[in-house]
């Protein structure tokens, strides 16, 4: 493949990313926890103000990284925020992927590259996590990042290639407590491919020198975001003893806990409701792509270099038992590039110009299927629980619910200080927190006793749990309405009668 | 009792009791084909003013006039969606009741409707609508309506309408909701007359989206 064609098909692979990723981003109503990650970067547009929290919420780079987007768009409190501001932030890094990914046309060949860009700029999963308000996306660019740099020094060590390594080591640090996985799978997967192949210019090996400037990279990166730009130089080592919380949680029993097939089954097939989702056709080219990298082991690092960091990430993550969704991206972009290593190698083995064209027709013809489902994952179903990449995701039906207590307001004389009272436990909280971030009286109590006086508040919101009771205080004075949080789980609003005929009005 | 009053009962009971005895019974018992329920048990947890009260138990017996059909069976389906993304129109009056995939239609975002035509105007005694019963969901804005204008721009009847905010904008309901299970949602159109039968919902609460598994019109042709 020529550069010109090369450049042509990296162009149009970034102009579908960009397209999937940043077209309409509030279709999805927010998740809980990227309405937790909204809050929190609230505080920090608000006050200037973060503390990494080593209990709960992940890395600091997000919300830093978010605030260039807000300052963009004019938005300096939680209240003017949107989550076009938000999501823009995960989407352009997700999209900025495939800008690196030219790096790796040396090693893997410029039409496994193209082949890779386009696969991974219509994947469904890669995409749907684009568009969400979570570290995972910014995690998986730092390890690629970190990943072609480390590549890079095993066949041919300097000092400024080391610092890069370590820069994003310590970005990918910063993001999400996982890169204490994917980071040291790079590394030994470079270690194994350098030893096995016979590549030419091949490194003689790690340099004390180089290896100390690296770590010291990577140190000052995390530092400075885990300390809050030195304002709390605690921070970093706060985020080591974060471990001991990781570690239990990702082995403790809860509803996380999946067996260790659930990424591969989520990946290659699953049927619900009527609609059929795979992403096959990437799994079954990254196995080509496989056989391709172990044929070439002795001649080539890369293929090999990517394959085994690929299969170790993903056995990794396959044997801790806490599994999400998100959690398959760092590995996944792996199979992706394996993938256009295969697509590469099935047409670049057909003898004649005729096979070859048709090996591209069949697998333009299943990209476009990929197309297809990415379309369906992220503007069709994209709150829908038979889309697999939902995971206790908020329900379209709940956004009325922060439109209805928004017009209720409008006719409120208080306005936006009308009082409104939640009675839920934190998990049937969120994202409320989110959505009524423009009101200025909300209160949260887990239970309605804990919540004073009812009968004269304008507008309540209450679990199942403590629908009876406040059903008991407020009888007939209240009206009451209930709206979907997530599959099963309700609530009620209960609004003062003379309110409701103002509205009605 | 006195003597006269006595002779009066027995001769009047004597009188009517040819009359009686000739007359037939005018209602009678609809029997309904329900599907198998999909999932165990009630969601007791969901309470709510607006909402229907959940008891566990089954509807009991529907009251019909004698010579009450089925008329909607394999009758012609139409829709504000005109290309469902899931199933065909032609699912909805199939007969097929079934709560698993493949026997349901599935129609875009917001406020939708099906429309049957029974083919000529009839006096309506029942009407069940099964919109997706393999989990407890509850569908927004249910709208029955009959009409003998296939636009529904005279002549209309509401059955019934539990929209209670208007957001459809055809009116405040007051109607309740309900939760969707196996035996269906039965509305009683109070012998209301009219050719053409349309439902509209608008999402539920686990999507955005409208379902319909079957709808099924019972009645008598009109006089």
């Amino acid at each position: 493949m020529n550069r010109f064609a090369f450049a042509c098909l990296m162009g149009v692979a970034l102009a579908i990313a960009l397209a999937f990723r940043l077209a309409a981003p509030d279709l999805r109503p927010m998740h809980h926890d990227e309405a937790n990650q909204a809050v929190k970067f609230g505080t920090l547009l608000e006050t200037g103000e973060y503390q990494y929290d080593r209990e709960d919420h992940h890395g600091p780079t997000l919300y830093y990284l978010t605030l260039p987007a807000a300052w963009a768009r004019g938005q300096s409190t939680l209240a003017s925020l949107d989550e076009q501001t938000l999501r823009v932030v995960p989407a352009v890094f997700g999209s900025a992927l495939i800008l690196l990914l030219p790096l790796l046309a040396g090693g893997l060949g410029r039409g496994a590259i193209a082949a890779g860009a386009l696969l991974s700029a219509l994947s469904p999963a890669l995409t749907y996590y684009s568009r969400f308000y979570i570290q995972e996306t910014l995690l998986v660019f730092f390890t690629i990042g970190f990943l072609i740099a480390l590549g890079r020094y095993a066949q041919r060590p300097a000092m400024a290639t080391a610092c890069w390594a370590g820069v994003c080591a310590g970005l990918a640090y910063a993001t999400k407590e996982t890169s204490v996985i994917v980071v040291p799978a790079a590394a030994a997967a470079a270690l194994v491919a350098h030893r096995f192949s016979r590549a030419p210019g091949g490194s003689a090996g790690v340099r004390v020198a180089h290896l100390a400037a690296g770590t010291a990279a990577a140190l000052a990166v995390a530092f400075v975001f885990y300390s809050s730009f030195f304002r709390h130089p605690s921070g970093l080592l706060e985020s080591v003893r974060a471990f001991s919380t990781y570690i239990n949680r990702g082995v403790a029993a809860g509803s996380h806990i999946q067996p260790w097939d659930y990424y591969l089954r989520l990946l290659s097939f699953s049927s619900s409701g009527g609609l059929v989702w795979t992403e096959g056709l990437i799994l079954a080219l990254a196995l080509v792509g496989v056989v391709v990298a172990v044929r070439r082991s002795s001649a080539g690092f890369w293929p090999t270099y990517v394959a085994l960091y690929s299969v170790i990430t993903a056995v990794a993550f396959s044997l801790v038992p806490y599994k999400t969704p998100w959690n398959l991206l760092p590995f996944y972009i792996g199979f992706v590039l394996l993938a256009g290593l295969g697509a590469a190698a099935l047409v670049g083995s057909a003898r004649s110009r005729v096979a070859r064209g048709l090996a591209v027709a069949v697998l333009l013809a299943a990209a476009w299927h990929l197309g297809v489902q990415d379309w369906r994952a992220n503007f069709r179903y994209q709150a829908d629980p038979r889309n697999p990449y939902v995971y206790a995701q908020t329900s379209p039906d709940f956004p009325r619910l922060a439109r209805r207590i928004a017009d209720l307001a409008g006719v409120h004389p208080d306005r936006n200080r009308m009082l409104v009272k939640v009675m839920a436990g934190p998990y049937e909280q969120w994202p409320l927190p989110w959505y009524l971030r423009r009101m200025t009286r909300v209160g949260y109590w887990s239970r309605a006793a804990e919540a004073g006086r009812l009968d004269d508040v304008p507008v309540i919101i209450a679990s199942q749990e403590n629908a009876d009771a406040v059903n008991a205080v407020v009888g007939d004075t209240h009206v009451s309405e209930f709206y979907g949080l997530r599959p099963d789980v309700l609530l009620t609003v209960y609004i003062d009668r003379t309110l409701w005929s103002h509205f009605l009005k | 009792m006195n003597k006269n009053m006595l002779v009066c009962t027995i001769v009047s009971v004597v009188m009517l009791a040819p009359l009686l005895a000739g007359q037939a019974p005018d209602k009678e018992e609809l029997k309904l084909q329900l599907p198998k329920p999909m999932f165990i048990g009630t969601p007791t947890n969901i309470k709510s003013p607006n909402l229907e009260a959940i008891t566990g138990k089954s509807r009991g017996p529907f009251m019909v006039p004698v010579g009450t059909k089925l008329l909607s069976l394999k009758r012609p389906v139409t829709s504000s969606d005109r290309q469902p993304v899931i199933g065909e129109l032609e699912m909805v009056t199939d007969g097929e009741k079934e709560g698993g995939d493949g026997y349901f239609i599935e129609l875009g975002p917001s406020k939708q409707w099906v429309q049957i035509d029974l083919g000529a105007p009839c006096e309506l005694h029942a009407i069940l609508a099964w919109h997706y019963h393999s989990q407890a969901r509850v569908y927004r804005d249910v709208i029955v309506q009959v009409s003998d204008d296939k636009d529904f721009l005279k002549g209309v009847t509401t059955v019934f309408n539990n929209d209670h905010d208007n957001s459809s904008g055809l009116g405040v309901g007051k109607d309740k909701e309900y939760i969707e299970v196996a035996e269906g949602r039965l509305f009683d159109p109070k012998g209301a007359k009219g050719r053409y039968l349309r439902l509209y919902s608008n999402g539920n609460t686990a999507n955005d989206l409208n379902h319909y598994v079957e709808v099924e019109v019972y009645g008598t042709p009109s006089k």
